[in-house]
């Protein structure tokens, strides 16, 4: 099946009224070789005039804000897009491909897949892992990206809620156990470290009923693109241990987490605040028509994964403001 | 002007004007404790910090020497001299570019002295001369304020802040003092009335403007009058409140913006209740309730102001 | 012969300026004052004179009289921590610092040079990056540069001008030759003592300043004003400029106080401001107020918690997008820091080659890059003969002088280089010049470098002169004010 429809309801409820909210969403699909986006709207409550650019990645971000004072802010993205089946892997590629791969660096823009970013820092930790998986350059780059696919998803048990949007890999690593974000964290670093560049894709996976993936169902997902000298960008998912196809529908790419989260933003005003998420991936083998009069039915799915953690706020104290003024 | 600067600028007016009010009432008191009376010294200190606004702190230790350099110096207490000098200044460093360089070398220069050795040796020795010299540089300060500063915006939010201060103090001194104004004790020493009596009005530093008016003859319903009604002495209510009046409209017409109907009446309804009102008539009806309301009025003036001035909401400006 | 030629320059005063002069040295390096046969540089003669005149109790009256305009005019910075809230002067000298027209002319065309082709630099970095995929450049550098705002890739900025307001630091080196050590690109400080120096010098030596004929640079925050006006929005014909600062606790608020008075604009904090639907608006007792123009006095990741650190109490949250959207200027822009990297200074002349096909009229100083192998190797054996910088860091922080350091000291920084060499560069120790500066009624040489202030509005605009910082300490390289370091009044003749 080629089509797919996604709705993705985020909700933000607070404690006490706040105000002059602002915030981004990455959750516009998007369009390139293997994937178009055929539809794409964005629903948010209170009213607000939404916005939107396109980043330096190529990627569509919304943004709005809400002056006004609010109990609640009700995000919700749906679209339709179509997966264009691309050629099957080679089993391997030779050995010269190392060599192709360094050219195609060396000519090529990938240098920012290529350093370490905010949540694939090297560490002791890793380091550790690179050894134990016996991570090296060998064979060719399309075996060793795969083997690591598999490795990861054999090292890692998959637990929901284990860790949160801003640990480091290093928890997961130690603790043998995470989500998504972590493996692909994970797996990025370590690609990187071989000198093959790696970037995150934020995104959903549909699961049919004869699919038994590990990773929560009808939920925001996240996996790796690796650059493959003759493939391009590849995707491979450690968490399900597969190769990314047709099931795997991208929203965004980046260096890591921190350059697409699904949503990101700050408010005025003290309160504590409740996330929820639901994401419906349909599929269908003919353009589906979407019924925008629909009601949000609440028999959703509920995302366990990730996005638990409200925004931080910046509430400071007297000193801290008075460092930062002196820079 | 920015919504910050205006409301720095009202702060630092507010708590100078704070500051000035307290060192004349601790000053009036501790001359009274001079004279043997009837009122004891425990009383009296109760009485001033009803007056001051701060009835649980500084809790009468039977030291009046050491409960007089606590309210001068203590600046863990906020109602303390030098916690007000502080914070005004503090106010004025936020906006420093908006006052004269003289305003902020005055505020400086008080805030200093007000930590030098000499003033600790002075409130030791000759604590009367300590307090005269904090009142000077205060009134300095408000020399080069007026002189040397626009007379804007930001002028008009400094005149603001210094006349409801000094309203809402005036009103409380009055009503803590109202039972001895008004109702003359048996066989009371008249010697000892004279002295309160003159001390209440040197509070509001209005004893020789009340003796231009009406001659040394110290009657509690004249001195009532003049400090509520007089239209001419600047520490008289009436005389701020037209004061808070003429500021508002001067930064109204300097302003785009049209003040909220709210703020034209809670400042028309007071000035109207000094203004078509005498003596008498207040005398006759409940003189609790009046000083009272003034205050309650008071208050909700700084509310409104401040809502539609310095803390606004942006969704309300925007749909303007 | 050089009697002669002494005799020559000696003035027509029946006093000598040995009384004061002294035993003034002449050194290795190059004095601004005194040639290295000891007599007088023409330009300085008159000053010479004019000192000989004054007796030391003079000069104390005078240095006591500068002193005091200082503090009436208000240009102190304040005192925290021990001395909370007292207010000091700046360090300065009371004697100008002379620069000769002709040498200005060569400043001037050297740095307009400069400053164009960082502008073309930062331009081409955030859009094609041609100078990259023709590897002019290393691609890492830029993408390992702590300055570099990937945001900022694809857009557009008024007038494609980045950097509006420079300071960049000149040496003179003992040939003479002026060079650049470092171009502040980001929130370059300073130029409110360029101004405040001026005017006090005037009031200190009139009839000499007079004399001198000295080229004005009084008119500096008009142009700034102008330069910000012309970097407007489209469309917003009397646009609402303002200078954001980080507040009262920052070390250059006085300044920030200064520009904002000087130019007739507000100064506003973070707080002050606020965006709705892309448009950025003040909040003033008139309601809100929409902003044109941010001159920025906040670093970027300080300004908007949304495009960069979340924790940030100084910035605007939706800043970012506003300025993307075209709806508000930022100047200077965001991400500039990457063309004063210290690792990226050294690829200046190359730059200039590049977008400008011409020679630097100013040349850098020599810069050893630590990533690469063979000269970190060359680096790591000579550590005690150079001088190695943190690339991140300014304010003369983070930096071994090789010659003055300890062992330890050097060890410490042999292993920090190793452990990340693309933080560090290291140039060799500089001879930089000296001018005379007045001690207790006497001249001794002192240390001093120039900071001119460029300005790019619609053209590029230097007002002759800039600041001289001097290392006040004898014998000290170093010249910022936060490490001993003060200041003195430029002059350049006409």
């Amino acid at each position: 099946m080629n089509f797919y429809s996604i709705r993705h309801l985020t909700r933000f409820r607070y404690a006490q009224p706040v105000r002059e909210s602002i915030m981004e969403v990455h959750m516009h699909p998007r369009t390139d070789e293997a994937q178009h986006c055929l539809s794409f709207s964005l629903s948010v409550s209170p009213r607000c005039r939404v916005f939107s650019y396109r980043d330096h990645y190529g990627n569509n971000v919304q943004h709005f804000d809400i002056p006004g004072e609010h109990n609640q802010l009700v995000i919700l993205a749906e679209s339709v897009i179509e997966q264009h089946l691309m050629d099957p892997l080679p089993t391997a590629l030779p050995p010269s491909a190392w060599q192709d791969l360094a050219d195609q660096v060396e000519d090529g823009d990938y240098g920012e897949m290529l350093l370490p970013s905010q949540f694939t820092q090297d560490s002791a930790a890793l380091r550790q892992l690179a050894a134990e998986l016996r991570v090296s350059r060998a064979e060719d780059p399309l075996t060793v990206v795969r083997e690591l696919t598999e490795s990861l998803y054999r090292y890692f048990e998959y637990v929901p809620r284990s860790t949160r949007v801003d640990s480091p890999i290093d928890e997961a690593i130690l603790s043998r156990k995470g989500v998504c974000q972590d493996f692909t964290h994970t797996m990025i670093a370590l690609l990187r470290s071989l000198g093959i560049p790696a970037r995150y894709v934020s995104g959903y996976l549909y699961r049919g009923s004869d699919d038994h993936d590990r990773s929560t169902p009808d939920a925001t997902h996240a996996w790796v693109e690796a650059l493959l000298p003759g493939l391009n960008w590849v995707g491979f998912d450690p968490t399900n241990n597969l190769v990314a196809g047709l099931r795997h529908i991208r929203t965004a790419i980046g260096r890591d987490y921190a350059d697409v989260p699904p949503t990101h933003g700050i408010f005025r005003g003290d309160a504590e605040s409740d996330l929820y998420v639901a994401v419906k991936v349909e599929a269908s083998s003919t353009a589906p028509v979407l019924d925008r009069r629909q009601p949000v039915p609440d028999d959703w799915t509920v995302l366990v994964e990730r996005a638990r953690e409200a925004p931080p706020r910046p509430a400071q104290s007297a000193s801290a403001q008075r460092a930062q003024q002196q820079q | 002007m920015l919504s910050r600067v205006a409301d720095s600028l009202y702060w630092m007016s507010r708590y100078l004007e704070r500051a000035e009010n307290t060192v004349r009432q601790l000053d009036v008191t501790l001359s009274l404790l001079l004279d043997t009376s009837e009122t004891s010294t425990e009383t009296r200190w109760n009485r001033l910090m009803i007056s001051l606004g701060c009835t649980d702190c500084m809790a009468w230790s039977g030291d009046i020497d050491a409960m007089a350099r606590k309210l001068i110096f203590d600046t863990s207490d906020p109602a303390a001299i030098n916690a007000c000098i502080h914070a005004a200044r503090e106010n004025a460093r936020q906006v420093r570019e908006e006052i004269s360089t003289e305003q902020w070398q005055r505020l400086n220069r008080l805030f200093h002295q007000m930590h030098s050795p000499q003033a600790q040796l002075q409130s030791r020795g000759n604590i009367s001369d300590l307090l005269a010299s904090i009142i000077d540089g205060i009134h300095l300060f408000k020399g080069v304020t007026d002189t040397t500063m626009i007379h804007g915006d930001g002028w008009q939010f400094i005149r603001l802040g210094r006349y409801l201060e000094r309203a809402y103090a005036t009103a409380t001194l009055l009503d803590v003092h109202r039972e001895t104004l008004l109702h003359v004790q048996e066989g009371e020493n008249n010697g000892y009335r004279y002295l309160e009596l003159v001390g209440l009005l040197r509070c509001c530093t209005s004893f020789e403007a009340y003796c231009q008016v009406y001659t040394a003859d110290i009657v509690p319903e004249r001195i009532l009058d003049f400090l509520l009604l007089n239209r001419d002495f600047p520490h008289a209510l009436r005389y701020a409140i037209d004061g808070i009046r003429h500021s508002l409209e001067a930064i109204e017409s300097a302003g785009a913006r049209r003040a909220p109907e709210a703020l034209h009446a809670c400042v028309g309804r007071l000035q109207a209740m000094l203004r078509y009102t005498t003596i008498e008539e207040i005398l006759r009806g409940d003189t609790g309730a009046f000083l009272h309301s003034i205050r309650a009025q008071c208050q909700q003036i700084h509310e409104v102001l401040y809502s539609h001035y310095m803390h606004y909401s942006v969704q309300a400006a925007l749909a303007l | 012969m050089s009697s002669q030629q002494a005799e020559d320059f000696t003035l027509h005063t029946p006093e000598t300026p040995d009384r004061i002069l002294g035993d003034y040295p002449v050194g290795k390096v190059y004095d601004e004052m005194r040639a290295p046969d000891g007599s007088l540089r023409a330009h300085y003669q008159a000053l010479a004179a004019m000192l000989a005149t004054l007796s030391p109790e003079e000069l104390q009256r005078r240095k006591q009289s500068a002193d005091l305009s200082f503090l009436t005019q208000g240009i102190t910075f304040t005192v925290y921590g021990r001395d909370e809230g007292t207010e000091r002067i700046f360090p300065y000298d009371l004697l100008p610092r002379l620069i000769t027209a002709s040498e200005w002319r060569m400043i001037e065309r050297g740095l307009t040079q400069r400053i164009v082709a960082l502008n073309h630099f930062l331009r081409d970095i955030y859009s094609d990056a041609r100078i990259l995929a023709e590897k002019i450049v290393p691609r890492q550098l830029v993408y390992s540069c702590r300055h570099y705002r990937r945001q900022m890739c694809g857009l557009e900025v008024p007038r494609n001008v980045y950097i509006a307001v420079v300071g960049s630091d000149l040496l003179r080196l003992p040939s003479g030759e002026f060079v650049v050590l470092e171009d502040n690109l980001r929130v370059p400080s300073g130029v409110s003592y360029m101004l405040t120096n001026r005017r006090v010098m005037k009031r200190t030596f009139p009839r000499l300043f007079q004399s001198y004929g000295v080229q004005p640079i009084e008119h500096y925050p008009q142009l700034l004003l102008a330069t910000l006006r012309s970097l407007a929005p489209e469309g917003r014909l009397e646009p609402n400029i303002v200078l954001l600062t980080p507040g009262v606790y920052n070390s250059a608020y006085f300044e920030h106080t200064y520009l904002a008075r000087q130019m007739g604009i507000d100064l506003v904090e973070g707080r002050d401001l606020v965006t709705h639907d892309n448009i950025v608006y003040m909040r003033t007792t008139g309601g809100l107020k929409r902003v044109d123009v941010i001159y920025r006095r906040v670093d970027d990741d300080y300004s908007d918690p949304l495009a960069f650190r979340p924790d940030t109490a100084l910035g605007c949250a939706g800043l970012f997008n506003a300025y993307r959207a075209g709806n508000v200027t930022v100047t200077n822009a965001f991400g500039t820091g990457l063309a004063d990297d210290k690792g990226m200074y050294a690829y200046v002349p190359r730059m200039i080659r590049y977008y400008l096909g011409e020679e630097p009229i100013l040349n850098n100083v020599e810069t050893y890059l630590l990533t690469e192998d063979i000269q970190r190797r060359h680096v790591l054996a000579n550590l005690d003969k150079l001088v190695v910088k943190a690339v991140g860091e300014s304010g003369g922080y983070g930096m071994l002088i090789g010659p003055h350091a300890s062992t330890a000291e050097r060890e410490e920084f042999a292993r920090a280089i190793e452990a990340n060499p693309r933080n560090y560069i290291a140039q060799p120790t500089l001879d930089f010049s000296c001018a005379p500066c007045l001690f207790d009624g006497r001249l001794e040489p002192r240390h001093v470098d120039l900071r001119p202030y460029i300005l790019f509005g619609d053209k590029v605009q230097i007002v002759p002169g800039g600041l001289t910082r001097v290392a006040l300490e004898k014998g000290s390289l170093v010249v910022n004010s936060s490490q001993g370091g003060g200041s003195k009044d430029t002059w350049v003749l006409e």
